[in-house]
């Protein structure tokens, strides 16, 4: 394996034996040890693997562009046949951009707030080659159209915040296409878009491969993504590359621990609570000091290491053909992985075996909250204007029971968190009644009773914020339990040291700061706190989307387990539909301020789909390069909630339209009718249902 | 945007407004005698008092606010049921006369018993006459007159009173006359009107002699930001370019000494290296009404303190911000994007770092006021900062407003071009 | 649920040990690993201590006059020189730190411990922190009304407002403190509600809301404990400033009233014999004021780096 391979013409980029260090003030730290692979033309590699695992580096790596204090210590980067390491940055620049193009990613941040985008796309071109500004201008245009920009030419004359976050994404990747590089880096290019974009983004991408047989790099932390745009995989781990295979092989067989419990950890898009378990890999990442260099860097975390992993560093073994795994056990977790798929999953289920009347816990009317937006005209500084309300939440109604776990998904700016802001009284509320357990508590946090305040509380979604730096963990626990007085003062150490063991972390951890636990230790904190005043109902905002999957499964374990002993009522908000549909008993879906479909968690999952619920299915990226799913994108961009769209919020983009006479005219004037489906499931939608029954499931897994 | 710079003026307008409040009250409250100041310390009671009837001192602090403010001529004239009008003399004074139905100009004196009146035609002549018809009784039998006397007051005089009045006449001292009048209302067009007073210091028109000095301190000014900016700016993006190396070590570290170090110290330092130890330059300046650049030599000292206290403040700016700028992803881009250096520093980087330093800069003016202040005083430089420090140490009201004025004017003002210049660089706030 | 979890997560960190000379250590530590930080507290540290030991340090009184030597040159009676009424320039330099450093004089009699430049700059945190914490927590119109009126005030020139608020209340040590709090405020406050800006969008803060906790318990315990660090490297460089607007209040003669050792008025005595021959009574206090100014800037300034390193 350590021999480089032979160079085909057809190897666009051949990595051997990368390995990368920093520079610190104490020690020169290794981030990337011993690194190889090659891509093809006309091939995708996707690297997955957890943050701090060094993906980011080896990208930079390949281009040696890794700032004042990062150095290749070791190994080769062939390039066309051509050796980069070691070359001057000036030689370099000239491959940069020309050859080999790379998107990252934030476009946001990626492209110069005061450039406009037309002189940032033909630099590219004049700076490497003879050619006119005109012609130029040209080329970019027919770029900009190739990669599906509306409006190219007048793109050109913008700035970067006049475009939508997955049009600074096309921008970004134009710039990179110019050139027709042979090789294409891609770090995270859609992490900061949401899903519906991301979908289409991957779309281009795939498009781009074939046209322009280029080579890619993909980098991702997201296995769904992946799976869907690579053709060979490579999973890293603390600097190592751990497995390497074809895209199916390695989802189908994963042949080491840590790709097999990345697998494991996430929920799989269709599954439930009642039917399936999430594997969470326990631990985390070493620090980059704290790396044995003569032993198997996964053994703390694994289930399958032995003596013989601590005494010597795994190679790379080939377990298959061209499937290769740093594992000694590496048969044993493929013979086990090849069990497993067999006889996974399916619990028998009685979906109606414990029908008992649910008992509502709150119940929300017609909740309007609506922000005053400030008017930029010189009208309205003499107060001439009519104010203008962005409708963040407009008109929603939904029930939740006792007990129960509600999630709601959406897009950016649905409402989503609005609406919890409401119902928690950190938003004032426009109109509408929220009644909680029959006391109506449609009013500003400080304007409650003290019993309303201690029943509902929430848990947040950054780790790195949810926690005030200042105090120690016991400390933050207690001042609930203080507050509201759920204990005697002489008890209140003891029932923060409980709480910190129902959230498995030791009483070890009550004199703790939060800059000394890891982000999922955090989050259990910040459920212990949310738990501390004992409450009925306790709103989660996006608890797990800030942390690597791994641990996101652990804390999703965690709530689950504590809503089973303590009865509470969950609240769960997240982007992540598989999550969302893991979790919750009862989904709803939510568009620019209003619900558009809601109901039992199975049945949002399954036709008949509203319209924008299947968009949302279908582009959910799914950790299975087998499955098939629909190819449904949405059109335009999300329109402003200071103006919504008539009739149906939903019309401007909705690709059922046609399914109606007139091509829809009706969705543009009336508001459509919120339509019982079946026992608690209702669809925001003029099509028939009958209609929207005949539409086939969105993904069929294989 | 448009509406944001409107709001800006009308601050501006509102900041000018509570600042010549503050200015007033402050002054008001404040311990010292302006009568002693102006006339010395061994002043009767009688001739104070006699002294602040004349300049209006005695009137309570809002009118005297109102009147310099919008001035102080319609009351006069509502108390004189005639228009009031004022001329400059062809000996450059200023004169307050009443407006007679005939076109003519008329003021009065009061001798004895008598009015007398001063009448001036269209055509210039002017010719005295006995006026004692407008004298009008009241029930207890009181003759009294409103009417314009000839040291720019409306009076009232009332016959027959003893009334003292003691007049300064600067050169020759004291002069008591009795049978004065008993209000004064001393006429002026008020601020806003363009006319800021007299000073009592100099018992000049304030807006003759601060106009020399704001010219001289705008000349002082005006040089050291000519060399400052481009300099500043330029070694400012050195510093910044590349973090950390022994450039941007030796240049910030050398610019936050320039920018900290009290300007009287560094004008003591560099009095005593030119001009103590190496005898080159002059170490103060002493010209008078003179311009000043005729004796460009004595500009010299103090246009390069002023220059090294501002040289260090915007190169310090100007460094940290290309030094972000040149971590920001879009550079990272640029780079990768494979551009040469230079491209990436000018048109990527450069205009970028420049945004957040000149509105920094633009507020940074009010800070260099205070520089000119010291450094005018360190020198003797005859500037708008001098004046106003001997106007507020004598509590001369009339100047120390205008010079305030005239200070926050050009603070409150930079600050809205600031804002314009940004809103016109910043295509985010541009396009919006 | 799964038990692996529990060991592994918890095999972390042992708890660290708080306390005061903990916190004194961590803080010495990351001084003295930057060089710049190092200087600055070498020289502000020689003034302090200059200051504190001031009456052991010189056999004169700074008020001592002698007449028979005025304006000398540095001699080994007075090792800096005396000035035009033969007082000793190092005592009166000495005792000039103190006013600055040490001492607030009340009257002849009456001081106050910690020295006239400190007093301003904790007069002007304790009105600006709080203003800018109500100003940035509560936002809305109050946010407004504060704000209008301290950009009001921060427009008016510096130089003025000390002109007017000195020449108003007269010179004294008390009245140059109320004149640095006065103007140091809106800076202070500025900076307090652009840190509470960014610190109130934290979950933490949100967590403390939906417990109903009231809004000072917010402003001063969820808070104001996590934008100490700028505040505390502001307020260094803010000492400088006000031993800045000591010096250059005493300079335009409304510092400290005379005979008072004031480096300001020290230099613009001095400043009067300079051209003829005797340079030593305003160098001195200018080399002093500047050597402090610097040490303190050069103090904050690695300190801020290092902290930013640490982050």
């Amino acid at each position: 394996m350590d021999s480089p391979p032979p160079i085909d013409t057809d190897t666009v980029l051949s990595v051997n034996n990368l390995s990368i260090c920093y520079k610190t003030r104490k020690a020169l730290v290794k981030a990337v040890r011993d690194v190889s692979f090659t891509i093809k033309r006309g091939e995708t590699l996707g690297i997955v693997g957890e943050s701090g695992c060094g993906k980011s580096t080896v990208s930079f790596g390949i281009v040696d562009f890794l700032g004042a204090n990062g150095l290749i210590t070791g190994g080769s980067v062939l390039f066309e046949g051509q050796e980069l390491v070691g070359r001057s940055q000036k030689e370099l620049n000239r491959l940069r951009g020309d050859r080999i193009a790379m998107v990252y990613q934030d476009p946001m941040a990626a492209l110069n707030p005061t450039v406009r985008m037309g002189e940032q796309l033909t630099e590219v071109l004049t700076s490497h080659r003879d050619i006119s500004l005109p012609e130029a201008k040209k080329q970019c245009v027919a770029m900009l159209k190739r990669v599906h920009m509306p409006d190219a030419e007048q793109v050109m004359d913008r700035y970067t915040h006049q475009l939508s976050g997955g049009q600074q994404q096309r921008v970004v990747i134009a710039m990179a296409m110019l050139n027709n590089p042979s090789l294409l880096i891609m770090d995270e290019p859609t992490t900061a878009l949401d899903v519906t974009v991301e979908a289409a983004v991957l779309d281009l991408v795939e498009d781009l491969k074939r046209d322009f047989n280029t080579g890619i790099l993909f980098i991702s932390h997201n296995l769904g993504v992946v799976a869907r745009v690579s053709d060979k995989v490579c999973v890293m781990y603390a600097g190592q590359v751990v497995e390497m295979g074809r895209v199916t092989e390695l989802f189908k067989k994963p042949c080491h621990p840590y790709t097999k419990g990345l697998m494991r950890c996430v929920p799989k898009l269709g599954t439930d609570k009642a039917g399936s378990k999430l594997h969470p890999i326990p631990g985390r990442v070493p620090h980059p000091l704290k790396r044995p260099e003569d032993e198997c860097i996964f053994v703390p975390r694994c289930n399958y290491s032995t003596d013989k992993c601590v005494q010597s560093w795994p190679g790379l073994y080939e377990v298959l053909p061209d499937h290769v795994s740093r594992c000694f056990y590496a048969e044993k977790v493929l013979k086990e992985s090849l069990k497993e798929k067999t006889g996974n999953d399916k619990k028998a289920v009685s979906a109606d075996a414990e029908e008992q009347p649910d008992e509502t816990l709150l119940d929300v009317d017609n909740l309007k909250v609506y922000y005053e937006q400030q008017s930029k005209s010189i009208r309205s500084l003499f107060g001439l204007d009519e104010p203008q309300y962005v409708k963040a939440v407009d008109d929603i109604s939904m029930e939740v029971a006792k007990g129960k776990t509600l999630g709601i998904v959406g897009e950016s700016g649905c409402g989503k968190s609005t609406l919890v802001k409401g119902i928690i009284g950190l938003e004032e509320i426009t109109d509408g009644d929220i009644d909680f357990l029959g006391v109506d508590i449609a009013l500003p946090v400080d304007e409650r009773q003290i019993e309303t305040i201690q029943d509902i509380q929430m848990v947040f979604q950054n780790p790195d914020a949810t926690l005030n730096p200042a105090y120690t963990v016991g400390r933050q626990i207690a001042r609930p339990i203080r507050r509201f007085g759920t204990v005697p003062k002489n008890q209140a150490k003891a029932e923060v040291i409980r709480l910190l063991q129902a959230v498995r972390l030791g009483a070890s951890y009550y004199d703790r700061y939060p800059r000394q636990l890891s982000g999922g230790e955090k989050q259990r904190v910040g459920i212990a706190r949310a738990l501390a005043s004992r409450p009925d109902m306790v709103i989660c905002d996006e608890p797990v989307s800030a942390l690597d999957v791994s641990v996101q499964a652990a804390v999703l374990n965690l709530l689950l387990e504590i809503q089973k002993m303590l009865g509470t009522t969950l609240i769960f908000i997240a982007h992540d539909l598989s999550v969302v549909r893991f979790f919750s008993d009862d989904v709803a879906v939510m568009y620019l301020g209003q619900i558009m479909e809601m109901g039992p968690a199975e049945t949002i999952y399954a036709p008949p789909y509203h319209p924008y619920t299947e968009a949302l299915l279908s582009a959910v990226p799914i950790p299975d390069p087998e499955a098939e799913q629909k190819n449904i994108r949405l059109s335009g961009n999300v329109p402003s909630a200071l103006n919504p769209p008539s009739g149906c919020r939903f019309h401007t983009r909705c690709p059922r339209r046609s399914m109606l006479p007139d091509n829809g005219m009706i969705c543009e004037t009336e508001v459509p009718p919120w339509r019982p489906v079946s026992k608690g499931h209702h669809i925001l939608c003029h099509i028939p249902l009958d209609e929207l029954r005949k539409i086939d499931s969105v993904v069929s897994a294989a | 945007m448009l509406k944001f710079i409107v709001r800006r003026f009308f601050l501006l307008l509102l900041t000018m407004f509570l600042v010549s409040i503050a200015v007033f009250l402050i002054v008001e409250s404040s311990p010292g005698n302006v009568a002693k100041n102006v006339l010395g310390a061994f002043i009767t009671p009688e001739q104070e008092a006699s002294f602040l009837a004349q300049t209006g001192l005695d009137k309570p602090v809002y009118i005297r606010y109102l009147y310099w403010l919008i001035g102080s001529d319609w009351h006069g004239e509502m108390k004189m049921d005639m228009e009031l009008q004022r001329i400059t003399t062809e000996d450059d004074y200023l004169e307050w006369w009443a407006l007679r139905e005939d076109g003519s100009l008329v003021r009065w004196k009061l001798e004895g018993d008598d009015l007398f009146a001063t009448v001036k035609s269209p055509d210039g002549k002017v010719r005295t006459e006995l006026d004692n018809d407008r004298w009008t009784t009241n029930d207890q039998g009181i003759s009294t007159f409103w009417g314009v006397d000839h040291q720019n007051h409306v009076v009232k005089w009332e016959k027959g009173t003893d009334e003292k009045v003691w007049t300064f006449i600067a050169g020759s001292g004291w002069m008591e006359t009795s049978g004065g009048p008993t209000r004064y209302i001393p006429l002026k067009k008020g601020f806003i009107r363009g006319d800021p007073g007299v000073s009592l210091r100099t018992g000049r028109p304030v807006s003759k002699s601060i106009f020399i000095r704001l010219r001289n301190s705008l000349v002082l000014a005006g040089i050291a930001f000519v060399i400052v900016m481009p300099l500043a700016l330029f070694l400012g993006i050195i510093a910044g370019l590349k973090e950390g190396s022994f450039k941007d070590r030796f240049l910030s570290i050398s610019g936050m000494m320039f920018s900290v170090i009290p300007e009287f110290a560094t004008g003591i330092f560099l009095i005593l290296i030119f001009s103590y130890w190496l005898n080159l330059l002059p170490g103060a300046t002493v010209f008078g009404e003179l311009a000043p650049w005729q004796r460009p030599d004595m500009l010299i000292l103090p246009v390069l303190t002023l220059t090294l206290i501002e040289l260090g403040y915007v190169l310090r700016i100007t460094r940290s911000s290309m030094a972000e700028v040149m971590r920001a992803p879009y550079i990272r881009t640029a780079f990768l994007k494979g551009l040469p250096y230079w491209r990436v520093v000018f048109r990527h980087a450069v205009r970028n770092a420049l945004i957040a330093p000149i509105t920094v800069i633009m507020l940074h003016v009010n800070w260099l006021m205070g520089g000119i202040v010291i450094v005018e005083v360190v020198f003797g430089y005859p500037g708008l900062g001098q004046y106003l420090l001997n106007s507020a140490l004598y509590k001369d009201i009339n100047a120390l407003e205008a010079g305030t004025m005239i200070m926050v004017l050009i603070a409150v003002g930079t600050q809205l071009i600031a804002d314009i210049i940004y809103t016109f660089l910043n295509p985010r706030i541009r396009y919006s | 649920m799964t038990s692996t979890e529990q060991t592994a997560d918890t095999a972390s960190l042992p708890p660290e040990r708080t306390g005061f000379f903990k916190n004194l250590k961590n803080g010495l530590s990351v001084l003295l690993s930057s060089k710049t930080a190092s200087v600055g507290l070498v020289i502000v540290l020689f003034w302090v201590i200059v200051a504190l030991f001031a009456p052991l340090l010189s056999p004169y009184s700074p008020t001592e006059q002698d007449w028979r030597a005025p304006n000398q040159g540095p001699t080994l009676k007075h090792p800096l020189g005396t000035d035009e009424l033969g007082r000793d320039l190092w005592s009166r330099l000495i005792y000039g730190a103190r006013v600055v450093l040490i001492v607030l004089p009340i009257s002849d009699q009456v001081w106050f411990p910690i020295g006239t430049a400190i007093w301003g700059v904790i007069a002007s945190l304790l009105f600006g922190a709080s203003l800018g914490l109500l100003s940035g927590y509560r936002g809305g119109w109050m946010d407004e009304i504060i704000m209008r009126l301290l950009d009001a005030m921060m427009s008016i020139p510096i130089i003025l407002l000390y002109l007017i608020i000195v020449t108003a209340m007269g010179a004294s040590a008390l009245n140059v403190v109320i004149a640095i709090a006065i103007v140091g405020t809106p800076g202070v406050a500025r900076l307090v509600r652009s840190l509470t800006l960014d610190i109130r969008t934290r979950d933490y803060i949100r967590a403390a809301e939906t417990r109903g906790e009231s809004t000072l318990y917010i402003m001063f315990v969820e808070i104001l404990p996590n934008a100490k660090g700028p505040i505390i490297i502001d307020a260094m460089l803010r000492v400088g400033y006000a031993i800045f607007a000591m010096g250059t209040l005493g300079f335009l003669g409304l510092g400290l009233p005379p005979p008072s050792p004031d480096w300001g008025s020290m230099v613009a005595k001095g400043r009067e014999f300079i051209l003829s021959g005797s340079p030593w009574a305003a160098l001195w206090p200018s080399i002093a004021i500047a050597s402090l100014v610097v040490g303190l800037n050069l103090l904050a300034d690695g300190l801020r780096e290092e902290t930013m390193r640490y982050q």
